[in-house]
């Protein structure tokens, strides 16, 4: 009679929420596991209403995205391939989202035919009032970029991704980064440069930080 | 940052620092309520049924497919050679359409003329003109003498249109009066709803007017007077009712105009000639055009502009001038601001900021101080509470008084504000 081979059985213990590993916590949001929730929104809430409300310029704003993106980020959780990759995960999904966000903005602006100021909600911001003019006005800029180079420099020049990451996150190639990165930061440049008031404010507010 | 990267201005290297840092960390009460929204959302998503889900995508489907044949079918209308309906003369009162479009009155009592479409128009009593249907072209009325109150029923074509004297007025759907004597060369016209193009003779080209607004223009004197009118966006006037008087009421006398302003509540003076124009400097405030706002304030006078000039194009003006260094002027207009608004938000803020002004000023702490405490005192809860605060701390820190006080207080309120980095430092030496 053959012999069978049993494969050892043994009890492991779930891991501490606090100290389970981005791979331990992946695999628990696939399977469901309540506490997985809370874990990765501990985790990453933080920095995703961070980069929103940067990209978005209102903190109301930022707080719906980032319900959404968990609420994505945990109910797809099986189309997670690569346990391992959990934050790319979430980055990539909270930037589809802007995508999203500033695409359909700009449409709302197209359709419009009274193009409506740009409501930017710095009320909340802990800049000083001359910086708050100085976002405001940098912040129509931005808004003359597409949602897509726009998203590109933010995620480069503000929350300091490297190509690599953008490309993954955005699913573009790295050239098209980086051409995007180019065409924006000379556009931004320009505009600036074009804007003396706004180069003025820059330079007056360095100088004034508290 | 690599070396095949593009480099990027200093200015715009500083706004892209500034802007790394804006945002405030979450509170734990923002992540609390977050969290519990997508847990709700989650539980919701786990509960429903699929075959919901389902009907539900099905739905959608269906949903998207009827708007995107609504998309194409406006799109064909738009673009295809589908024949609008032509404006048509459905019944007239007081008076008959002659030969070549002629309006010839027949009682006293003025015309009222109906249109298919749901237009109507009445002339007041001695008024004349044309009428011109041109088919699915338009409408066009050819105001020669006396004042006419049109009510438009807006849709995308055909257009209507009136000239009257030398003025072109074009229709975007809309309520309005317009008047014109060839005698004295006086146009005027009263918008109650929607908005017109008015192009013409000083005026110049496609000059808009707003609801609520009156723009005369007289060709002798060259000048243009808009009075903001909100009592004439309320109640259209009744032109069947009106006789000879209401006719000559059309030609507003400058005791007209002073009854009007009393009227709209804050509404401003008319100012004369060019400066009167609606200025919108919010909007070129945004533009970065402040030389020009200061400019044309300083065009239309100083004192003037301060004393015609709405809350808004105030508040943008004080804003130019602070951003410029112009201090004298933004402090004049901060304190017009709350002067001739004293109860609106921008008047609070008008405190603030004069706080502001202040500090720049040579000597002029003590009174940045007295400004503070005005507005904490009077919106403790306002947008710019915090700053008030921080710059109260600041400036009694550095007049060498004890600020512990103060950097506590601000602790307490705003514990991730602009300045709790100060407020700590300052706690922390004073121990």
């Amino acid at each position: 009679m053959a012999s069978r081979v049993r494969a050892p059985l043994s009890l492991v213990a779930a891991p501490a929420p606090r100290e389970a590993s981005d791979t331990e916590l992946a695999l628990a949001l696939r399977a469901g596991e309540p506490w997985a929730v809370t874990e990765v929104w501990h985790r990453y809430a933080a920095m995703v209403l961070r980069m929103a409300e940067r990209a978005l310029g209102s903190r109301s704003d930022a707080e719906d995205l980032a319900q959404e993106v968990f609420y994505r980020v945990c109910a797809r959780a099986s189309s997670l391939r690569d346990p391992n990759s959990l934050r790319s995960f979430v980055y990539s999904v909270a930037i589809r989202l802007l995508k999203t966000a500033l695409r359909y903005r700009r449409l709302r602006r197209w359709l419009s035919f009274h193009a409506p100021e740009t409501l930017i909600d710095l009320s909340e911001c802990k800049v000083d009032v001359e910086g708050r003019d100085l976002l405001r006005r940098f912040y129509v800029l931005l808004d003359r970029l597409s949602a897509r180079d726009r998203l590109v420099f933010l995620c480069r020049r503000v929350e300091s991704m490297t190509v690599e990451e953008i490309a993954t996150a955005m699913e573009l190639s790295e050239s098209t980064v980086k051409r995007s990165l180019l065409h924006s930061s000379q556009q931004l440049s320009r505009w600036v440069k074009a804007d003396a008031a706004l180069a003025e404010l820059a330079f007056v507010h360095v100088g004034r930080q508290p | 940052m690599s070396d095949d990267e593009p480099g990027e201005s200093p200015a715009l290297s500083r706004v892209t620092e500034l802007l790394r840092d804006f945002p405030n960390a979450p509170t734990p009460s923002e992540l609390d309520r977050g969290l519990s929204k997508v847990r709700t959302r989650l539980s919701a998503h786990r509960e429903a049924p699929s075959a919901a889900r389902k009907w539900a995508s099905l739905g959608a489907v269906a949903v998207l497919c009827l708007i995107l044949a609504a998309i194409a079918t406006s799109w064909l209308r738009l673009r295809g050679p589908v024949a609008q309906k032509p404006i048509a003369l459905s019944r007239m009162q007081g008076g008959q359409l002659l030969q070549g479009g002629y309006l010839a009155e027949s009682g006293t009592l003025g015309m009222q003329l109906f249109f298919d479409e749901g237009s109507q128009l009445a002339l007041t009593p001695g008024a004349r003109g044309r009428l011109r249907l041109d088919g699915t072209a338009g409408a066009r009325l050819l105001l020669e003498r006396g004042s006419v109150s049109l009510q438009i029923t807006p849709t995308p074509e055909p257009h209507w249109s009136v000239e009257s004297g030398p003025f072109l007025v074009t229709v975007k759907g809309t309520d309005f009066t317009v008047g014109w004597d060839p005698t004295s060369e006086l146009f005027e016209l009263t918008l109650r709803r929607g908005r017109v193009v008015v192009s013409g003779p000083v005026v110049g080209d496609d000059f808009v007017v707003h609801p609520g607004q009156k723009l005369r223009v007289s060709l002798p004197k060259a000048e243009t007077v808009i009075v903001e009118d909100r009592a004439a966006s309320v109640a259209p006037p009744t032109v069947s009712s009106a006789g000879p008087a209401a006719d000559a009421a059309t030609v507003p006398t400058p005791t007209d105009e002073n009854k009007v302003s009393a009227n709209g509540g804050n509404a401003s003076p008319p100012a004369a000639a060019s400066s009167s124009r609606q200025r919108q400097w919010r909007g070129a405030l945004a533009s970065g055009e402040w030389d020009r706002i200061i400019s044309e304030a300083e065009a239309g006078g100083i004192e003037t502009t301060l004393e015609a000039a709405t809350s808004e194009d105030l508040f943008a003006l004080a804003d130019a001038a602070r951003y410029r260094r112009r201090l004298d002027m933004a402090r004049a207009a901060l304190l017009a601001q709350r002067r001739r608004f004293p109860s609106s938000p921008r008047a609070a803020e008008a405190i603030f900021l004069l706080g502001r002004v202040s500090e720049l000023r040579p000597g002029g702490r003590a009174q940045a101080l007295q400004y503070y405490d005005e507005y904490l005192g009077r919106a403790p809860g306002g947008t710019y509470a915090a700053e008030a605060l921080g710059r109260k701390m600041t400036l009694v820190n550095e007049s060498g008084s004890g600020a512990r006080s103060i950097a506590e207080e601000y602790l307490r309120r705003f514990p991730h504000g602009s300045y709790a980095g100060a407020a700590r430092t300052l706690l922390s030496v004073e121990e």
